[in-house]
């Protein structure tokens, strides 16, 4: 069936073979680039996607697809939904998961009601994920699952689901290169975007400085402190730390130490052996479900708390509205509050959430 | 496609690519060159400075042939601070109308930047100049004035003859930004003191990159570019010929049938405007408070954003423009819409719908249909 398809076109190779995909079925294309934030009219940020140099490609390719190719302005929702957020989260002391927000909030809501205005049946994205659309539609991880990007789509409203395609779901990343190159797409041979796209590569702390007030207690020095309370030095304030980092503690060390737990209220960071960082609770805020009938108490689900990592069964202990608390079978390394849990079962992607705590081995929970 | 966006850039006339196409194939060499290639370059060049200073009433050695409108804009006005800067001005004095172009604009940030004080000069949206307390004697010691004819996205048409005699009563020079008044209003530097006026071609069924600068006897600039000594100086770099010969065909029909064209462009705009109204009574008319050139409209349309307006129109085949945009291709919010009226008017989303040589009634008729479907569609949601 011929559709009018409205593909988000970030001027990547990904999003670049999608529409042309989409194209080549005979589909009725709409390239759109959002613009997220302000270029301050100059190239760069250098990014392989997102900045003016990201809609200069999409643009390129749209024309040699033949079709039409616009460029809409987010900023002001990509601003509040996203950049605020993730401001905000690393002043609490957490770590953000900005393309979660972004796909949560402008790339899926924002744009699907932009494409329902200009009489889109659906919106498209370069997301290696599939939809199997037998009865209620499910969201699967993608074939490759060296690629899968299902992990940064869990907070997708689900009643857009069935309104989407991922044409690149059953395709591995060196398939979709050839298919670009063989499409003589410009992008074909891009390197990928893997930073994120509002901050300078390796700037984050930069960018929260100029966001942050000044003086906020995110970026005020604070101790290193043991799990027994003892002070071990000084940190540069605690928005430039991530549960599990171990770079930037400073040295003199009798062993390597790693970041346990941020304490925003006493501006403490907690830090203590590699063995210590491995928690066997977890509790899961914001939580957003893609299946009409969710697991509930008692069942054991997959879940995946970081991109690329893999999945670890658990049993969900407490099930409320918005929040869970599960059980790892096995402790797991690295929970950093803020940052997502997606729940599989198999290949469907459940839901998720946000990591809002965990329990480390033989401790309490924070 | 109905093509409403002539005040973006319209068609070459026909007239003009034949002329441009006898330059290319004729055997042209540089004009600096004294043998019979570089004379005849030479010639052409000179004839076509001829029609053009004829085609607004001034002198041959009056009109400097530039690259564009955007040029011919930077260099009135950083030409003239450098000019200021180099007599021992320590802050030349600016003043720009609160509608300018970009390209105003932008330069005079960069003035701004080198030590110049700007100062803007509102206008209402009936299109009267508020001059400074103190009047035109307010206006002495700038080191230069500039404000456009017509305005880029209303079509406003500013009285620029009577603020032509304030400045010279001030002894200030006066650049007019006559970009969007080429081939739509009469231009006669001989019956108005003003002492520069920037022109652009591919307004005017011209090529684009071609533009002048017409400067009065007496007005001094630095140049901005340094080179051999071409356009006396204040514009070297070996000459644009064929480039300034299209320009100047396109100048000359323009003005030739400037009588008869600015009755049919307000003709149509009026079928335009009284179309859309009817249809659409909720629009809102941008610049109807005051004098407008013929060939734009535009107007605010209520219940959507300018992206998705322009996105959905052009899906619909029509091509506009919101009249203002970024780099990036999104629409910003009009400078022009904010200074006019105020904060409301950027909640419309602005729809500028601009007519040209090519443009005809029943293409009218057919966008008034088109354009109208396309908004009752959004209203309906």
């Amino acid at each position: 069936m011929r559709r009018r398809i409205l593909v988000a076109m970030s001027g990547g190779v990904d999003s670049s073979v999608a529409a042309a995909l989409l194209a080549r079925e005979g589909h009725d294309v709409i390239g759109a680039t959002m613009k997220t934030f302000c270029y301050r009219e100059t190239p760069g940020p250098t990014k392989t996607c997102c900045g003016l140099d990201g809609i200069t490609d999409a643009r390129r390719v749209a024309s040699h697809l033949g079709i039409p190719h616009y460029v809409f302005d987010v900023e002001e929702e990509f601003t509040r939904d996203v950049i605020d957020d993730f401001v905000g989260e690393y002043g609490r002391g957490r770590t953000p998961n900005p393309c979660v927000r972004c796909n949560s909030n402008t790339k899926f809501r924002d744009l699907l009601s932009r494409a329902v205005a200009l009489g889109c049946d659906g919106i498209a994205t370069g997301h290696y994920a599939r939809l199997e659309r037998r009865g209620a539609p499910t969201l699967l991880r993608g074939s490759d699952r060296e690629k899968d990007q299902s992990y940064f789509l869990w907070g997708l409203p689900a009643e857009a689901l069935s309104r989407l395609h991922f044409p690149l779901g059953a395709l591995g990343k060196g398939e979709v290169r050839k298919r670009a190159r063989d499409l003589a797409l410009a992008t074909a041979d891009k390197p990928e975007s893997q930073e994120i796209c509002f901050v300078p590569v390796g700037h984050y702390r930069r960018f929260l400085e100029t966001r942050l007030p000044p003086g906020h207690a995110a970026l005020t020095p604070g101790p290193l402190i043991t799990t027994r309370g003892d002070v071990v030095g000084q940190h540069r304030g605690y928005a430039g730390y991530t549960v599990g980092q171990r770079k930037g503690l400073g040295g003199g060390f009798s062993e390597p130490l790693y970041v346990l737990e941020i304490r925003p209220a006493t501006r403490e960071i907690v830090v203590g052996r590699r063995e210590e960082l491995y928690s066997s609770r977890m509790s899961v805020g914001a939580l957003n479900w893609l299946v009409p009938d969710p697991p509930g108490e008692g069942r054991s689900v997959r879940v995946q708390i970081r991109h690329r990592a893999p999945d670890a069964p658990a049993v969900l202990l407490s099930v409320g509205v918005g929040s869970l608390e599960l059980e790892f079978e096995t402790p797991q390394r690295n929970v950093s509050p803020g940052q997502s849990a997606a729940f599989y079962d198999g290949p469907v992607l459940l839901g998720g959430g946000r990591i809002s705590g965990s329990a480390r081995k033989g401790a309490g929970s924070q | 496609m109905i093509y409403l966006d002539h005040a973006a850039a319209t068609p070459l006339r026909r007239e003009v690519a034949t002329a441009m196409a006898e330059i290319a194939h004729a055997p042209y060499g540089n004009p600096s060159s004294s043998h019979g290639w570089g004379r005849a370059a030479r010639a052409a060049l000179e004839d076509a400075r001829e029609r053009a200073a004829q085609a607004l009433a001034t002198a041959p050695r009056r009109v400097h042939f530039v690259r564009g409108g955007t040029e011919s804009i930077n260099l009135a006005i950083l030409g003239r601070v450098d000019w200021a800067l180099a007599s021992g001005r320590a802050r030349p004095w600016l003043l720009r109308s609160t509608l300018e172009h970009s390209a105003v604009r932008a330069a005079m940030a960069a003035a701004e930047a080198r030590g110049c004080i700007v100062q803007t000069i509102d206008v209402s949206p009936t299109a009267d100049i508020v001059l400074p307390a103190g009047g035109a004697g307010a206006l002495q010691g700038a080191a230069l004035v500039s404000v456009q004819w017509v305005n880029q996205e209303t079509g406003l048409r500013l009285p620029v003859e009577a603020l032509a005699e304030s400045c010279a009563e001030a002894g200030v020079p006066l650049h007019v930004d006559a970009i969007q008044a080429g081939g739509k209003l009469h231009i006669d530097m001989s019956a108005h003191p003003i002492s520069a006026l920037s022109l652009s071609g591919h307004k005017l069924g011209g090529p684009a990159s071609t533009g002048l600068l017409v400067l009065a006897e007496g007005v001094e600039l630095h140049p901005r570019v340094f080179g051999g000594g071409q356009e006396r100086g204040l514009r070297p770099g070996t000459e644009d010929v064929a480039g300034a010969v299209g320009f100047a065909v396109a100048l000359d029909i323009s003005v030739r049938q400037l009588e008869r064209e600015t009755v049919r462009l307000a003709a149509l705009r009026e079928r335009l405007e009284t179309g859309l109204l009817g249809r659409l009574p909720r629009l809102r008319v941008h610049g109807a408070e005051g004098p407008r050139a013929p060939h734009i409209l535009n107007v605010g349309v209520p219940d959507t954003s300018p992206d998705l307006l322009h996105a959905a129109l052009d899906g619909a085949g029509i091509a506009a423009s919101p009249g203002t945009a970024c780099r990036s291709g999104a629409v910003t919010a009009s400078p022009v819409l904010r200074a006019l009226y105020g904060e409301e008017a950027t909640r419309n989303a602005p729809l500028r719908l601009s007519l040209g040589w090519p443009s005809k009634p029943g293409e009218v008729d057919r966008a008034v249909k088109t354009v109208s479907a396309v908004v009752e569609g959004f209203s309906a949601r």
